[in-house]
C-alpha cells in the first residue's frame, strides 16, 4: 500500500487541491473504512488520497434542522446518526441502518459520504437514504448543483459525481405535517447478526394520518440489483390506501410490485433464487405486520 | 503537520497520557505507528482489515479500529492503548480486572481490543448517565453490551465471560456514582 | 487421594491472564530479535499445474538477503505420511503450495521481491472431487505417497467391524440409510500462523520460537525435514494466540523460515496474514459420510453400517488419522450390537485438511444424530426416549473395547431433558417457528493412545524460601492448563498460588509430553504432577520427622505449614526445604515423575482400550427460524457433560461456553468455501464466524463420575463441548420444520431451500425400509 495524501483543511484549499490533481489519479478518503482494505488488497499505483477528514467545515460534519427538511453533512459519521435522538424519532430507518452497520468501531469513523459514494449495492445507510427520498448536493470546483439520490448511482461503485465533484450534504425531506404514525425500519437479512454485509436489506418509511391513511410511503432494496433501487411502482400501490383496508391479497401484490426491482445476482453469499425469494417475503412481511397492527387498532 | 519535502508527515499527539511526536508517511496505519514505532506490542494485529477489533484503540475516547486508521489523522488527539489502561502504579484497572475475576481471559490474543472497548462502554455509559437530567437511570442490558462488542471477534470464551465482565463491572460503577 | 479439597473445585482466576490483560504477553507477533530479517511465501496461482521459475529479479532488489526454491535445499519431505515437499519443484498440487520464499530486511521488501519472481505455469485440470479421484481414469495426485491401497489416490483407509450384521438387520424393524456430507470448517485462531527462526551457524544449533501445540513431536519432525539431529534444535513457545488442533502437525513455512535462517545466519521471522491464514492454514475434514442404522420395534438399536469418504487434500496431515476417533463414535456411541465401518481417505487437489478440536467426532456425531431422530420418528417414539433406551452405562465394555469405569451418560441425558422440557415445545405461529433438539457424544477423557508414548513428564521443586516451580511438558494455549497445574500443587503442597510457577515453553529445559491434544492435559499432566509431588512429599516428610522428632508422624500441608497428623506440631515447608539443602546430606527438594495413562495400544482391528477413560456430554438445545428467510437463531442450549470432577469451575465453564460456539458456527455459518481448488472466502468478512450478538444462552450443568484414574477424578473436557452442538442444533431445526437437513453448515439459504422442497444436489441415495412383524 503506497499512495500520496493531501490533508485539505477547508473547502478553499480542497478546491485549489482538485485543481492541481486535474490530470492526476485521486481518490477521496474519509473515514477509510473501505478504501484502506481495498488499497492494501490491491494497491494502486501513482494514487493520491485527498484526505477530507481534516476539514473543518460545520455543515460538512453536522446534522442540522430546518423548518421542512434534516440536513446531514456527507462526513457526518454513522455513529452521530446513532446518538442523534431527532433521527431516532423522525427516521427510524435511516437511525437503524446507521445502527446496524458493520461495528461499533466501524461506526465511529464511517461517514454517510463514503456509505454512499462507494455505491455498493448493499450499502446499508444509503438504502435507508433512498426510501426517505433524500437529496445529495453535490459540490465542486464548477459550482454546486443537486440531484436525488435515487438517481446518483450509476451503477455498482459508479457514481454521478464528475471529477472536482465531491458530495457535500445530504438533505431529507420532512416527515408530512399531519403524520401521525410511522412504520419505518430497517431489515437487513445476512449469516450473522452482526458484521454483515447484507445480502437482502429493505428500508422502508410509511406515514399515517390520523384516520389510518398513508399519506406517503418509500421503499428501498438493497443486494438485490446492481444499485440501491426506490420501488416506486409498489409505493404508488399502498399511497393513499388506508391501512384497515389492506388485506393479505395486497401483501402478496406489494411484494409482487417490489420483486419487479429486483435483479440480484448468484455470489458466494447467496444465489439469485434466495435474495429473490427472502425479498418477497420480507416485502409482504411488512405489508403483513401493518395488518396485525390493524387488527390491534380494531 | 508538516508537509515536508521527503513526503514524510510529523504528528503530535497524546499517548496513553504522555504527549508525543512521530515522523510517519503518508499510508503509515496507527496500528504500526503504535506496534513499531512506539514499540508497544499490545494492541493486536488480526486481521489488519477492521473485521475482529483486536487492534481496537480509543481514540478521544471512542473504539476505533487502528489497522484502518491512518496515522495521518491522529495528529492532536489522545490514543489509549491497553498499556495506557493499567493504573499508574501497573496494577490492574477495573476493566482488567474484572476480565481476569470472570474468566474472560483464555488465549488472550482478542483481550487488548475486547478491553478498550469495554472501557470505551463505561465512558459512552458514563455520558448516557450524565446526559439524562432526569428520570432513573438507563439500564445497561446483556444486549447492549453484545451490540457494543459485536466488532470484537473472539474464537476461545464463547463471549459469554467476558460480557458478564462487562456488565458487573458498570453495574458497580452505576452503585458507585448512585 | 483426599476428598476434602480446599483449592481443586474453586473458580480460582487464570493463572497467567494477567499478563494477557495488560498486554504485556509475548506472542509471535512480538518477538522482535536484533539483526531480524522478514520471510515470506510465494505460493502457487493455480492448484494443480507445472511450473519452471525464476528468482533472479528477486535477487537483485536491495535488501533481500535470500531467495530459495526447490532447488536451493535439501530437505525430506514432511506430514504425517512424509508425502509433502517443504517448497514444491517443478509441480503444484493445492492452491496452499510453496514455491520460494525470501527473507528481507523488511516485509514490504519481501512481499516486493516475491512480485519480482517469474512463474511460467502450466496449468493441469485438477482433481477436487474424491469420487472422481477414485476413478481408474484419474491421475496420481501425490507421487510421494506410500501404501498397498487399491487405488492410487488413497491416502490411508481404515476398517474396524463387530457384531453380526447380517443378524442384526434381520432383526431391525426399521433401516434407514442416509448420506451426510460436512464441510470444511477453519481454525480462525485469533493470531495468525508464526515462527521466529534463530539459527547459530558458529555451534549448528537452531533455535525455534514456534506456536507448536506438540513440541517433542514436532523437534523431531523439524530435524527430520532440516536433516538435523533433534537435540539440536530448541523449541520455545511464546504464548499462543489460539490453538484448537491447527498447531498438531508441522508445516512448510515452518522448515522454510528455518531454511531462510540457516541460509542467512540471522533470526528470521515469518507471519502469517489472514488472508495467508485462510489460505494456508488447514480446516477440519470434509467427509461424506453414509449411514445406514437399523432399529427393533422395542426401539434398541440393533447395527450401524457406515462408509466414510473424507478428502484428504494433496497431502496427508495428522488429520487423515481422525477414523480412530470416528469409528469410535459410530462403534460405541449408545448401545451397539453390530457395527460395520469403513473410511478412505482420498487424495484431491484441494487443500489439505488437519486436526481440529472434537477430531472427527462432531462429522460422526452429526450423521449418527441426525438419524436417530429420522430413526424415532420412523419407529414413532420419542426423541427423548429413543436415546435413554439406548445409553451407554458405567461398566460397559463395548464391541471395540472401551471400557466405560464410569459413564454419565444417562444422566447428562436425564439432566439435558429435564431442563428442555421446562420449556416450550415446538411452537408455531405464521413465520417464527421454534423446535428442541437433542445429541450425545462420546469422547477420550483420558488421553489417548496413539503416539508411542501417551505420557507426560513432570518436575516439581520448592526453593529455600517456600515457593514452587512447576516444570511441565504440557503446555498452556489459552486453555488454562497452567491454572489447573498450579491448582494442583497449592492444593498438595498447601503453597499459596501466587507462589507457585510453572515452566512449561522450553524443549531445552521440560521434561517429553505428547501434546496438547485429545482433551487430555488436565489429565495426563495433572496425574503426572500428581506423581512428581507425592515422591517430593516423601522426602520432605522424611526431613520433617526428623526435625520434629516425630518419626511416625505423617503430615498435612497447609498454609505455608507442615502439620503433624500425631502431635498437630508444625513446621515451616521452606524451612524443611532449607534443613534439606543445607544440612547433611545436602538434598534438593525436587522430584520428577513420568505418568504413562493406563490404556492400551488398539489391536489391527482396532480394537482396546484406547484412553485412560472417556468423556460423555449431551445437549438439548432450542431454536427459532425464521421461515421467510431461514434465519436460525439458537435460543438456548443446555450442556450436560461428565467431566468426573470440577476442577475449576470458572475455567471449565470456559471451555463449554468456547466449544459451543465454536459448534454453533460449525452448524449455522462456518464454511471455507470452494471452487475448482481455489478459496473463495479468505477473509473474516466472508468466512463468519459467531460474534457476540449470536451467542444463545448457554446453561451447563457438570455431571461429577468421580473417575478413579482422573486427578481428583477429573476427565478430558477440552473438545466435548463443541462435538454434539451442530447435531442438535439441525435436529431442533429439522424439528422445529419438520424437513430433513443432511447437510452442514445449515446456512439460510439451505434451510430456506428444505422449507420450499427443493433438496440440496449432493445429499441423494436416501432410503427407507420397513421389515414386516
Amino acid at each position: 500500500m503506497n499512495f500520496e495524501l493531501i490533508n485539505p483543511q477547508s473547502f478553499k484549499e480542497l478546491f485549489l487541491v482538485l485543481k492541481k490533481l486535474k490530470h492526476r489519479k485521486y481518490r477521496y478518503a474519509a473515514g477509510c473504512t473501505d478504501i484502506l482494505i481495498e488499497l492494501k488488497r490491491n494497491p494502486e499505483d501513482d494514487l493520491t488520497l485527498v484526505n477530507l477528514s481534516q476539514i473543518n467545515d460545520f455543515k460538512f460534519r453536522g446534522i442540522s434542522q430546518t423548518k421542512n427538511s434534516v440536513r446531514l453533512g456527507a462526513g457526518v459519521t454513522a455513529n452521530d446518526i446513532v446518538r442523534n435522538l431527532n433521527i431516532k424519532l423522525l427516521y427510524p430507518v435511516l437511525w437503524e441502518a446507521a445502527y446496524n452497520l458493520a461495528s461499533t468501531q466501524i461506526r465511529q469513523v464511517a461517514t454517510i459520504g463514503g456509505n454512499i459514494c462507494t455505491a455498493s449495492p448493499s450499502g446499508d445507510i444509503t438504502c435507508a437514504l433512498v426510501s426517505l427520498d433524500a437529496t445529495c448536493v453535490i459540490i465542486g470546483v464548477h459550482g454546486k448543483r443537486e440531484i436525488r439520490i435515487r438517481d446518483f448511482f450509476e451503477g455498482p461503485r459508479q457514481t454521478a459525481l464528475k471529477k472536482g465533484e465531491l458530495l457535500y450534504e445530504i438533505i431529507i425531506p420532512g416527515n408530512k405535517k399531519n403524520t401521525v404514525k410511522l412504520f419505518s425500519s430497517f431489515i437487513k437479512i445476512g449469516t450473522r447478526r452482526s458484521m454483515e454485509c447484507s445480502v437482502v436489506s429493505i428500508a422502508y418509511h410509511i406515514q399515517i394520518d390520523g384516520f389510518n391513511k398513508i399519506l406517503t410511503s418509500g421503499f428501498a432494496i438493497g443486494a438485490v440489483a446492481p444499485t440501491i433501487r426506490f420501488t416506486a411502482k409498489a409505493c404508488d400501490f399502498i399511497n393513499r390506501k388506508n391501512i384497515n383496508a389492506l388485506t393479505e391479497r395486497d401483501a402478496e401484490s406489494f411484494a409482487l410490485k417490489v420483486s419487479e426491482y429486483s435483479d440480484p445476482i448468484s455470489d458466494i453469499r447467496a444465489t439469485r433464487w434466495y435474495r429473490e425469494k427472502v425479498l418477497f417475503n420480507l416485502s409482504k412481511s411488512i405489508i403483513e405486520d401493518i395488518i396485525k397492527c390493524q387488527i390491534e387498532v380494531k | 503537520m508538516k508537509n515536508s519535502d521527503t513526503g514524510s508527515f510529523i504528528v503530535n499527539f497524546n499517548l496513553n497520557g504522555k504527549d508525543v511526536k512521530a515522523e510517519i508517511s503518508a499510508s503509515t496505519l496507527l496500528l504500526d505507528l503504535i506496534r513499531n514505532t512506539f514499540n508497544m506490542k499490545g494492541t493486536k494485529p488480526g486481521c489488519n482489515e477492521g473485521e475482529c477489533g483486536a487492534c481496537t484503540v480509543l481514540i478521544n475516547d471512542v473504539p476505533v479500529n487502528s489497522c484502518l486508521y491512518l496515522a495521518a489523522n491522529i495528529n492532536g488527539k489522545t490514543v489509549t492503548t491497553i498499556e495506557g489502561l493499567s493504573c499508574n502504579d501497573g496494577s490492574l484497572s477495573a476493566v482488567q480486572d474484572s476480565l481476569v475475576k470472570n474468566g474472560a481471559v483464555q488465549c488472550g490474543f482478542c483481550t487488548s481490543g475486547m478491553a478498550l472497548c469495554i472501557k470505551a462502554l463505561m465512558f459512552e455509559y458514563e455520558n448516557l448517565v450524565n446526559s439524562k437530567l432526569t428520570g432513573k437511570k438507563p439500564k445497561l442490558t446483556e444486549n447492549d453490551v453484545k451490540k457494543w462488542l459485536e466488532g470484537n471477534l473472539c474464537r476461545c470464551t464463547g463471549y459469554v465471560n467476558i460480557i458478564k465482565s462487562a456488565l458487573e463491572l458498570i453495574n458497580n460503577v452505576e452503585r458507585k456514582s448512585g | 487421594m483426599n476428598t476434602d479439597t480446599k483449592i481443586i473445585g474453586t473458580p480460582v482466576p487464570k493463572h497467567d491472564a494477567g499478563i494477557r490483560v495488560t498486554g504485556k504477553a509475548v506472542y509471535g507477533h512480538d518477538i522482535v530479535l536484533p539483526g531480524m530479517l522478514h520471510g515470506a511465501i510465494l505460493r502457487t496461482k493455480y492448484p494443480s499445474a507445472t511450473f519452471t521459475i525464476d528468482v533472479s529479479e528477486a535477487k537483485k532488489l536491495p535488501g533481500v538477503a535470500c531467495v530459495i526454491t526447490a532447488d536451493d535445499i535439501d530437505t525430506n519431505n514432511i506430514s504425517f505420511k512424509r508425502d509433502h515437499p517443504v517448497i514444491k519443484a517443478g509441480e503444484v498440487n493445492c492452491i496452499r503450495d510453496e514455491i520460494a520464499a525470501v527473507a528481507a530486511e523488511t516485509k514490504e521488501i519481501a512481499l516486493t521481491a516475491l512480485s519480482l519472481i517469474k512463474v511460467k505455469y502450466k496449468k493441469r485440470k485438477g482433481v477436487f472431487d474424491p469420487f472422481e479421484a477414485l476413478k481408474p481414469s484419474a491421475p496420481k495426485i501425490n507421487k510421494f505417497s506410500i501404501g498397498n491401497f487399491k487405488n492410487k489416490n488413497i491416502a490411508g483407509e481404515f476398517h474396524y467391524e463387530h457384531g453380526n450384521l447380517e443378524k442384526q438387520k434381520k432383526r431391525s424393524k426399521i433401516i434407514l440409510t442416509r448420506r451426510f456430507s460436512l464441510p470444511r470448517m477453519t481454525h480462525a485462531c485469533m493470531a495468525t500462523s508464526n515462527i521466529t527462526a534463530a539459527y547459530s551457524q558458529s555451534d549448528g544449533k537452531l533455535l525455534l520460537y514456534s506456536s507448536t501445540q506438540v513440541p517433542f513431536l514436532y523437534q523431531r519432525d523439524m530435524a527430520h525435514a532440516l536433516k538435523m539431529n533433534p537435540s539440536d534444535i530448541r523449541i520455545i513457545q511464546p504464548v499462543i494466540g489460539g490453538g484448537f488442533g491447527s498447531k498438531l502437525d508441522m508445516y512448510p513455512f515452518e522448515p522454510i523460515c528455518a531454511l531462510l535462517s540457516i541460509k542467512t545466519g540471522k533470526p528470521v521471522q515469518i507471519l502469517y496474514s489472514r488472508e495467508e491464514e485462510f489460505i494456508a492454514s488447514p480446516t477440519r475434514q470434509p467427509m461424506i459420510i453414509d449411514l445406514t442404522a437399523g432399529i427393533d420395534s422395542k426401539g434398541n438399536f440393533t447395527f450401524r453400517e457406515v462408509n466414510v469418504i473424507k478428502d484428504n487434500g494433496a497431502y496427508t496431515s495428522w488429520g487423515a488419522t481422525t477414523p480412530f476417533v470416528i469409528m469410535q463414535a459410530f462403534s460405541s456411541l449408545y448401545k451397539i450390537p453390530a457395527c460395520y465401518f469403513h473410511a478412505t481417505a482420498v487424495y484431491t487437489n484441494n487443500v489439505f485438511a488437519g486436526s481440529f478440536r472434537g477430531y472427527g467426532n462432531p462429522q460422526a456425531t452429526f450423521a449418527l444424530e441426525r438419524m436417530i431422530d429420522m430413526l424415532a420418528d420412523e419407529i414413532g417414539m420419542g426423541k427423548d426416549e429413543i436415546r435413554l433406551i439406548n445409553a451407554n452405562e458405567q461398566g460397559e465394555i463395548t464391541g471395540q473395547g472401551l471400557h466405560y469405569q464410569t459413564c454419565g451418560h444417562r444422566q447428562c441425558l436425564e439432566s439435558v431433558i429435564k431442563s428442555s422440557k421446562t420449556k416450550i415445545r415446538t411452537t408455531s405461529n405464521e413465520r417464527y417457528k421454534k423446535g428442541i433438539g437433542f445429541a450425545s457424544m462420546l469422547h477420550v477423557g483420558g488421553g489417548a493412545k496413539i503416539y508411542r508414548s501417551d505420557g507426560c513428564g513432570s518436575i516439581v521443586k520448592i526453593d529455600p524460601y517456600g515457593f514452587c516451580t512447576i516444570i511441565t511438558g504440557a503446555n498452556e494455549i489459552g486453555q488454562g492448563s497452567e491454572t489447573v497445574l498450579a491448582m494442583i500443587a497449592a492444593e498438595e503442597l498447601g503453597i499459596a498460588l501466587n507462589k507457585i510457577k510453572v515452566i512449561n515453553s522450553d524443549t531445552d529445559i521440560k521434561p517429553w509430553d505428547v501434546g496438547v491434544h485429545a482433551s487430555r492435559t488436565s489429565f495426563v499432566a495433572g496425574n503426572s504432577l500428581l506423581g512428581a509431588i507425592k515422591k517430593l512429599k516423601n522426602k520432605l516428610n522424611a526431613k520433617a520427622r526428623q526435625l520434629m522428632n516425630e518419626p511416625s508422624a505423617d503430615f498435612i500441608y497447609e498454609s505455608g505449614y507442615l502439620f503433624s497428623n500425631q502431635t498437630r506440631s508444625k513446621i515451616a515447608i521452606d524451612k524443611v526445604v532449607r534443613e534439606m539443602q543445607f544440612t547433611e546430606p545436602n538434598e534438593l527438594a525436587i522430584a520428577f515423575y513420568f505418568y504413562e495413562p493406563l490404556s492400551e495400544f488398539q489391536d489391527k482391528e482396532f480394537k482396546g482400550n484406547v484412553s485412560g477413560t472417556y468423556a460423555f456430554a449431551s445437549q438439548s438445545i432450542e431454536v427459532e427460524v425464521d421461515t421467510y428467510t431461514g434465519n436460525v437463531r439458537v435460543l438456548n442450549v443446555h450442556v450436560a457433560q461428565d467431566v468426573g470432577k470440577v476442577l475449576n469451575p470458572l475455567l471449565l465453564e470456559g471451555q463449554i461456553h468456547g466449544g459451543v460456539l465454536q459448534g454453533l458456527g460449525y452448524a449455522i455459518c462456518e464454511e471455507l468455501l470452494m471452487n475448482s481448488g481455489m478459496i473463495l472466502n479468505s477473509n473474516f468478512h466472508n468466512y463468519k464466524i459467531p460474534t457476540a450478538s449470536d451467542i444463545p444462552e448457554i446453561h451447563f450443568t457438570p455431571i461429577e463420575t468421580n473417575d478413579r484414574h482422573g486427578p481428583y477424578g477429573a476427565k478430558g473436557v477440552g473438545e466435548a463441548p463443541l462435538i454434539p452442538t451442530a447435531a442438535a442444533i439441525t435436529n431442533a431445526v429439522c424439528n422445529a420444520l419438520g424437513i430433513e437437513l443432511l447437510e452442514l453448515p445449515i446456512t439460510p439459504e439451505r434451510v430456506l431451500r428444505a422449507i420450499n422442497g427443493k433438496q440440496t444436489s449432493r445429499t441423494k441415495k436416501n432410503l427407507t425400509v420397513r421389515n414386516g412383524k
